[in-house]
């Protein structure tokens, strides 16, 4: 009753601290406890857990007295502070748990730590419990049940203490049980309850039974753990507080980073999903993380570290379901290297003690061992026959395991002692591709031999060792091309100050950071382990510093998201690692002797050789034994651990690097203030946290104006050919990893996919890589000179050369104080702001490039290529490249150069008005006789860019065009333009490429002529087409009376439907075409504004109408596509396809759930992706059919890239912009017709869907599901296609032009 | 007559509701013709249209509406509304639709001004307008778009609160003043809470309609939301900036619990359009009277300064599980303890644990401390208060 007496006043308003109760009373309170505060040993669970309840106790006992009660019970809203000792903490939230669960209080308060743990418990419990009752007394009915729930209360705590205070029997019983046995022990006392007593009765003792229970497991817990409480502490609090509030009417918090998952009260096995979820999800993050972690110890050399942190997952019955045979590979591969076998004896044991099959890195881990201690022949014997009693042959051991360092040869050198005899086996036999696409490319009796570089071997030899060297600096530090102009005598001092800050902060930061990593060390107790700790220890202090550091000198003023701050600076670290570990593992030094020889291919003084770049690199690989050493081990960290890392560096920076105030300012005293600060914007209604610079810094960076700037190598070009891509993980750079395909953050399923895919299958997309990244590049000297004359200047946004900063709108000088200024001063101020930043990104993002431009002025350099999920190619560094926009593209040259021959003047001419955008519905020959007459515009545009009639200026893409001018005038001034060498690349563009791939699959008749895939005098233009059609039926409507028809006559245009129709190859809806319509007639002055919503409806319609009448088939193949990809989808697996050229693709697209990431400063909600995840079906669905018609034309763009060359051609795509040489474009552009043709002709409709029915529809089990019938019937439906005659676009002059 | 029978609380009368409705806004609702008769043939005869309309509307992405149809809601609202001493000043109606609230209000004897944004229910009320002898002023516009933020003409329903203040014939009063006019609504529940924060903006900077006053607002809001306006330190999940700066800033008072199902949508299937909640019951629309606190202004706080008051709490409980010492720290406030002390808020004090006053006292005490001004942080205050306040 002392109970029911005490939740009443705290219930009651009263019991919430009013608003005048000042600080100092509860202080004074909490120094009351001083006994028990003594007594505290915080460290231990149990202790507090005995504390609490001698608490309760006492608690009980006092309650007769209502003074003392209440002055308590108004601290329990404070109870919960992390300042309140736990004592107090336990008495808070004790009485708040026995609350009457059914929404009773506004909000409880939040137990803490394993209090809540063992209400949670408590809560599961009761709800297991009560469904089983339920089970057991079909009619427990809420309502009794609630009522029985008030009053067994205070028996529970009885029961509960006299448990506890069986002291250790009861301690003893919680070690040693484990948690399935405490739950299995619940279950069927309840039952045996629930059917003896009556209901309500059965309930309050089945939960007093479930409490005690709870008690002893919440206190099991944290010792079980050790590894869940590392960093991640705080994810199961905050389960634990969602747990909690499952039983009160708390409302949802809008705190962004702590979204609480909810389910409904009143079920039961609701209750248990989420919990079960987050045990998936925090299994796979886990077994991610302790894998990377005893691979950072594998590269420490700490063998005790690693095999600790085994032992101790090992030991907890959790932890252990995590590890794999490959996390105790690690350990072992560890002792081997020390030469320690009997560790790894130890090591063998443990694995079969857990039932674990030792595989194939086991073994190899034990024999390199062996060979390193020259162990006796009888221990090698034992392993070699264990060995094979596995299943495994020693010839396996050198065909499929990963060497690095010397561990091949030890190995060898163990098998050796026992068979003397014994002999590697041979490399496999390189194997051709049989795709029917290539045949003709791969087969060896019409070879043409590979086009030589302008380069000896020793020239190439040298820009290798150049590249090497750049890449193992990690970062290139190069001067920017404002470095031009001459610095004032502020800039001069303000970088004398910066200076010496900049080493006043490195000190600060080194400093700060041993004394993280020294706190870290200190922390030996198991569970408070920092997780983190050998992530800090992969490169030497310095290394750390200088890369935080380096985030001062790219901070925009505008500030940074803290997730990519904290990701970046992570990444560096990583990537620091993995060079780290090439050089640890010598597999640089085999790289740099395979290149060497590499390197003959491309030269131009060796011998001409039949073999394509990877086919000799692997031939190369094979004469020198090397094999897999080449290849490391993949050892990327798990998103979590890469967040944690850069959070916790930047945590240390911002505590760290601090400014004196009165730096720029005298008149102030002094102190020092962070140079760094932690801030939270408002996007909508989320919460982003940003790392700001202070304006102090700011200013001294901006008057310093410091002309250097720091690159990561990946970011420049290479200066030498890349590296050919041999598998999904190997080429392009020579150090730094770079992956076949790009990926988003944690998605795996594409690198799993490559990895399982037969290597043979991927050599054409390989080679076509490889020969898009051969490709050398120069830069276009005079455009450049001019483009960066105006950089320095003033910038010209007509021109697309952003201003500087200077030239920004000068915010409006306000009197008196900025909070008296009125709402349109601040909104114009606001502006200002805004704009200012806008201008600052674009000029910093043309600084990058200019700069790197400038950089490489008088060098030979190499984009190295990679693709995205679909197939689609990208050059890797990603600043400067050809798939920039006008200006990067005006300064890029080829820097082989070809003679123009009889026709390259005049496709110099034709490309010039292509660029201008001008005559683009005029056959090639009008565009030339253009051209030919403002030979004059052409010439002076040449001759004086800036001061002539700037002709250029006003074209399409003005760079390009002047480049394209001077290119002409040079070549037109030549003795003879047939000879002259040109290096200017010419373009040959597919008009709407999208729906040309479409109009060939469905094979339309009327839609191939109006995307030029027929032959025809003059280019069609598809959306002209369109618009004609949607005109006339407008007018039929306009004549039966339709309103909106009468009212859109005259408005109805190429430029209303273009977007459209562009964008419905990519998927647009009617929702997204109306938008896009309805922005177009809004633009129109005199369309009356009150019809825009009916006439924008009415117009997407039609043009989807327009779009099926012309394209009958394209519309089915689309709706087939998407059909498919929803069923695929729903029934929960993603949509996979394999391209023409045999390259898998699945498509990204999952329902993602977010986690919380603790990370001090600020809990990071990230996306946690798993395996088993299921698909997010409107994205699989929506985005299927763009997704495959860009990995067709992903194929169509490699076939030509393949076939060009074996013709010798230099070739790069933008997409579906094709460059080659004036020389040259006609064969390329029967090339790309010719392979067009090719690809159509496979019947890659029928193709999908054998594969999709095989892949989904398989017949594993005898009875097919409704829903696999209907899948089997969708894909085996395949859309019937029209009449058009493919071999056409053979003599079609516009299909690309 | 039928609403005067009607047991007090209209609660009771909810779930019959949701059925007799929907033949209320489709067509003629029975009980409805019986009770009023003339006037409620009028609601009913514009609800036909308002449903048509609607159907129109509603794909441009017009966000639900919700009315009170049923007498005997209105009846308890009217009560509701006329509940508390003092006098009875001008009371704003804004999107009253078939106006069934607002024949109550006016037999009542009230003076109503009502707000209307969709011009199908317009003739009706201005018939009702006629018919009276200026007890009722109708006036198109919308109060949701009161005072957009961005620049340019005004384009009705879209309405400045000057123009709306000068139609209704009321006059600015010092903030001290008795509260000039009384508001009643529904708050729609898309964007709910940035609607509550523009309001509290207002409010704090003397803006838009509070220019003219303490003007009283009683709006049905969601349950959620009357959680987080009133929740006090240590509930942990409601307790937010918005809490904080809702109760220093005005005095917060529960008039009535409704059931959803008591009102009606202008959904053509007439489905009660319950936003999903995972997080509570969520079954009530709360009447909350929302009046601005008297001595809001009497310290270091000033409608000048507010903002920064505002930015600072933001800040401040954006992570509410820090500790306060720390995030002063962040902000450049090296003496942040002696501060502390001086306000005798605890070193170890966590952001979540404060109450309202207890930021206020910290924010004047800051403010005398002339850290704001000194530090980055008006800048912020600008930039970020700026982006919000749409």
């Amino acid at each position: 009753m002392a109970l029911l007496r005490l939740r009443a006043a705290l219930r009651g308003p009263g019991g919430l601290r009013g608003p005048g109760v000042p600080w100092s009373v509860l202080r004074s309170y909490s120094s009351a406890s001083t006994k028990e505060k003594a007594n505290r040993n915080s460290t231990c669970e149990r202790t507090e857990l005995l504390e609490v309840l001698k608490a309760r106790a006492k608690q009980l006992q006092s309650s007769d007295a209502p003074e003392v009660t209440v002055n308590k019970v108004e601290l329990a809203p404070l109870g919960n502070d992390k300042h309140q000792n736990p004592l107090q903490k336990a008495m808070a939230s004790g009485p708040t748990q026995e609350q009457p669960v059914p929404r009773a209080g506004w909000c409880p308060d939040r137990p803490h730590s394993w209090v809540e743990m063992l209400h949670k418990e408590t809560c599961i419990q009761q709800l297991k419990l009560e469904r089983k009752l339920s089970m057991a007394a079909s009619q427990l009915d809420l309502g009794s049940q609630a009522k029985a729930e008030a009053k067994p209360k205070a028996k529970i705590k009885a029961k509960a203490e006299a448990k506890a205070k069986a002291k250790t029997e009861a301690k003893a019983k919680a070690k040693a049980e484990a948690k399935p046995k405490a739950k299995a022990e619940a279950k069927p006392k309840a039952k045996a309850t629930a059917k003896a007593k009556a209901e309500a009765k059965a309930t309050a003792k089945a939960k007093a039974e479930a409490k005690a229970e709870a008690q002893i497991k919440a206190k099991g817990k944290p010792k079980a753990k050790p590894m869940k409480s590392l960093k991640t502490s705080k994810v199961p609090k905050v389960k634990a507080a969602t747990a909690w509030s499952q039983s009160s009417t708390s409302p949802h918090s809008l705190y962004s980073h702590s979204k609480p998952r909810v389910v409904a009260v009143k079920e039961g096995v609701k209750l248990e999903r989420p919990r079960r979820a987050l045990k998936d999800k925090d299994s796979s993050q886990h077994k991610e993380t302790i894998q990377s972690t005893l691979e950072c110890f594998l590269f420490l050399q700490q063998p005790e570290q690693a095999e600790r942190i085994l032992m101790l997952c090992h030991r907890s019955p959790v932890k252990q379901k995590l590890l794999d045979v490959s996390a105790y590979n690690i350990v072992m591969r560890c002792w081997a290297r020390k030469g320690c076998l009997q560790h790894i004896d130890q090591l063998f044991s443990v694995l079969e003690s857990v039932g674990l099959r030792p595989s194939l890195d086991s073994y190899a881990a034990a024999l390199q061992c062996m060979g390193r201690n020259q162990s006796s022949p009888e221990a090698i014997w034992r392993y070699l026959e264990q060995l094979k009693s596995d299943g495994f042959h020693v010839d396996e051991l050198f065909q499929k395991c990963l060497f690095e360092e010397d561990e091949k040869e030890k190995i060898l050198r163990a098998i050796r002692t026992v068979l003397p005899d014994y002999q590697l086996p041979p490399p496999p036999k390189p194997q051709t591709c049989k795709s029917a696409l290539l045949q003709d490319f791969y087969s060896k009796e019409k070879v043409v031999s590979y086009p030589k570089l302008d380069f000896s071997v020793e020239e190439l030899q040298e820009r290798f060792q150049q590249q090497l060297e750049m890449e193992l600096n990690n970062t290139i530090t190069i001067e920017s091309v404002e470095a031009a102009k001459p610095p004032t005598p502020q800039a001069v001092k303000a970088r004398e100050l910066l200076g010496t800050l900049r080493s006043q902060w490195h000190d600060a930061v080194l400093q700060a950071l041993q004394k993280s990593k020294h706190s870290m060390v200190k922390a030996r107790a198991l569970s408070k382990y920092n997780m983190l700790y050998p992530y800090l220890c992969l490169l030497p202090d310095e290394e750390y510093v200088g890369i935080m550091l380096q985030v001062l000198n790219t901070l925009s003023p505008q500030g940074e998201s803290l997730a990519v701050l904290a990701r970046e600076l992570s990444n560096k670290v990583y990537s620091r690692y993995v060079t780290h570990r090439k050089l640890r593992s010598h597999q640089l030094e085999k790289l740099q002797g395979v290149y060497e020889d590499y390197i003959h291919l491309l030269a131009k003084d060796s011998q001409p050789d039949q073999y394509l770049p990877r086919e000799y690199w692997e031939k190369l690989v094979a004469e020198a034994g090397l094999g897999s050493s080449l290849t490391l081990k993949d050892c990327s960290w798990p998103y979590a651990v890469l967040m944690r890392l850069g959070m916790h560096m930047l945590e240390l920076l911002v505590k760290a690097v601090t400014v004196p105030r009165n730096l720029l300012n005298p008149r102030l005293e002094s102190k020092s203030i962070p140079v760094l600060y932690h801030i939270y914007s408002y996007q909508n209604m989320w919460q982003v946290g940003l790392i700001k610079p202070h304006p102090i810094f700011s200013q001294i960076v901006t008057d310093a104006a410091e002309t250097t700037l720091t690159f990561h190598s990946s970011a420049m070009p290479m200066l030498c050919p890349p590296v050919p891509w041999t598998s999904p993980h190997f080429g392009a750079f020579v150090v730094n990893d770079t992956k076949l395909m790009r990926f988003v953050d944690g998605d795996v399923q594409h690198q799993l996919l490559l990895e399982q895919c037969p290597p043979v299958n991927l050599h054409p997309v390989l080679d076509a890589l490889t020969q898009l990244g051969n490709c050398a590049w120069k830069i276009n000297q005079p455009v450049l000179d001019i483009i960066i004359s105006i950089f320095n200047d003033k910038g010209n946004e007509q021109l697309d050369i952003p201003p500087p900063l200077s030239e920004a709108p000068k915010p409006p000088t306000a009197p008196g104080h900025s909070s008296t200024w009125s709402k349109s001063l601040k909104r114009e101020l606001l502006l200002c702001k805004k704009k200012a930043a806008e201008m600052h990104s674009l000029r910093m993002d043309a600084l990058y490039k200019l700069s790197i431009a400038n950089y490489v002025r008088d060098k030979v350099f190499w984009f190295p290529h990679n693709m995205d999920f679909r197939g689609r190619t990208y050059p890797c560094p990603p600043y400067f490249n050809h798939l920039g926009n006008d200006v990067t593209r005006a300064i890029l040259l080829f820097a082989e150069g070809r003679p123009l021959g009889p026709r390259g003047l005049d496709w110099l001419k034709i490309h010039l008005i292509n660029l201008t955008g001008l005559k683009k519905k005029n056959a090639l020959q009008e565009r030339l006789e253009y051209a030919n007459e403002i030979m004059e515009e052409i010439l002076d545009s040449a001759d004086h860019p800036i001061t002539g009639r700037k002709w250029w200026m006003n074209t399409d893409e003005p760079w390009q065009a002047l480049a394209c001018c001077m290119e002409i005038a040079k070549a037109s001034r030549s003795p003879d333009p047939a000879a002259y060498i040109s290096h200017f690349p010419v373009h040959q563009d597919g008009s709407c490429n999208g729906l040309q791939h479409y109009a060939a699959l469905g094979r339309d008749l009327i839609g191939a002529l109006s995307v030029n895939l027929m032959p025809c005098s003059v280019p069609q233009d598809v959306y002209s087409a369109v618009a004609q059609q949607v005109e006339e039926f407008r007018k039929k409507d306009a004549e039966r009376g339709v309103k909106i028809a009468q009212v859109l006559q005259g408005f109805i245009s190429r430029k209303v439907v273009k977007q459209t129709v562009m964008t419905v190859v990519y998927g647009v809806t009617r929702y997204g075409g109306r938008l896009q319509i309805e922005k177009r007639l809004k633009e129109i002055d005199d369309f009356p504004e009150e019809y825009l919503w009916e006439a924008s409806h009415y117009l997407v319609r039609q043009v989807f109408n327009s779009i099926k009448e012309m394209f009958s088939a394209t519309r089915d193949i689309q709706h087939w596509l998407t059909e498919s990809a929803k069923l695929i989808s729903q029934s929960g697996r993603t949509v996979e396809w394999v391209t023409p050229l045999g390259l898998p693709i699945v498509q990204p697209y999952y329902r993602f759930k977010s986690t919380v990431l603790n990370c001090g400063m600020q809990n990071l909600s990230v996306r946690t992706p798993s395996s088993s995840q299921k698909p997010d079906t409107v994205k699989q669905k929506n985005a299927f059919p763009p997704n495959f018609i860009h990995s067709l034309d992903s194929t169509h763009m490699m076939l030509t890239a393949l076939h060009c060359f074996r013709q010798g051609l230099t070739f790069v795509s933008v997409h579906d912009c094709y460059w080659t040489h004036a020389l040259t474009v006609d064969i390329m552009n029967q090339i790309c017709r010719q392979q067009f043709v090719a690809l159509h002709s496979e019947k890659i409709l029928q193709d999908l869907s054998e594969f999709m029915l095989e892949k989904y529809c398989s017949p594993n089990t005898e009875t097919i599901a409704a829903w696999q019938k209907k899948l089997m019937e969708q894909l085996s439906n395949v859309p019937r296609t029209g009449e058009f005659n493919l071999k056409q676009v053979m003599d079609s002059t516009y299909f690309f032009s | 007559m039928l609403a005067g029978q009607a047991p007090p609380g209209a609660a009771g009368c909810g779930r019959l509701l949701a059925a007799a409705l929907r033949p209320l806004l489709c067509g003629l609702s029975p009980c409805w013709v019986a009770g009023r008769q003339c006037r409620g043939l009028r609601v009913a005869e514009a609800a036909t249209e308002e449903a048509q309309v609607v159907q129109r509307e509603h794909r441009g992405g017009v966000p639900v509406r919700r009315y009170i149809a049923c007498p005997r809601l209105a009846r308890t609202v009217q009560q509701c509304l006329q509940r508390g001493a003092g006098p009875q000043p001008l009371l704003l109606e804004f999107a009253p639709g078939p106006g069934i609230l607002t024949q109550t209000l006016l037999n009542a004897g009230i003076r109503v001004v009502a707000l209307e944004s969709n011009l199908a229910y317009l003739p009706n009320l201005q018939s009702l307008e006629n018919s009276l002898d200026g007890q009722l002023k109708v006036i198109y516009g919308d109060f949701c778009r009161l005072d957009p933020l961005v620049s340019g003409t005004l384009k009705p329903p879209a309405v400045c609160s000057e123009k709306l203040f000068e139609t209704m014939g009321v006059a600015a009063v010092p903030w001290k003043a008795d509260v000039p006019l009384r508001i009643f609504g529904i708050m729609p529940h898309t964007l709910e809470r940035n609607r509550l924060w523009r309001l509290l903006f207002g409010l704090y900077e003397c803006n838009s309609i509070y220019r003219y006053g303490r003007v009283e607002l009683n709006l049905f809001i969601s349950e959620k939301e009357y959680m987080v306006l009133r929740a006090k330190p240590g509930e942990v999940w409601a307790y937010q900036a918005l809490s904080v700066l809702a109760q220093i800033g005005c005095e917060i008072e529960l008039l009535h619990k409704e059931p959803w199902s008591s009102f009606a949508t202008d959904l053509k299937n007439g489905s009660l359009a319950i936003p999903k909640s995972k997080w509570l019951p969520n079954d009530h629309l709360c009447l909350v009277r929302l009046t601005p606190q008297q001595n809001l202004f009497t310290g270091g706080l000033k409608p000048t300064n507010a903002t920064t008051f505002i930015f600072m709490v933001k800040q401040c409980l954006a992570k509410p599980t820090s500790r306060l010492s720390a995030r002063l720290n962040s902000w450049s406030l090296d003496n942040g303890g002696k501060l502390l002390k001086a306000l005798e808020i605890p070193e170890n004090a966590v952001m979540r644990d404060l109450y309202p006053e207890d930021y206020r006292r910290l924010f004047e005490a800051l403010q005398n401390s002339s850290m704001f001004t000194e530090t980055w942080f008006y800048d912020e205050v600008l930039e970020t208060v700026r982006t919000i306040n749409l």
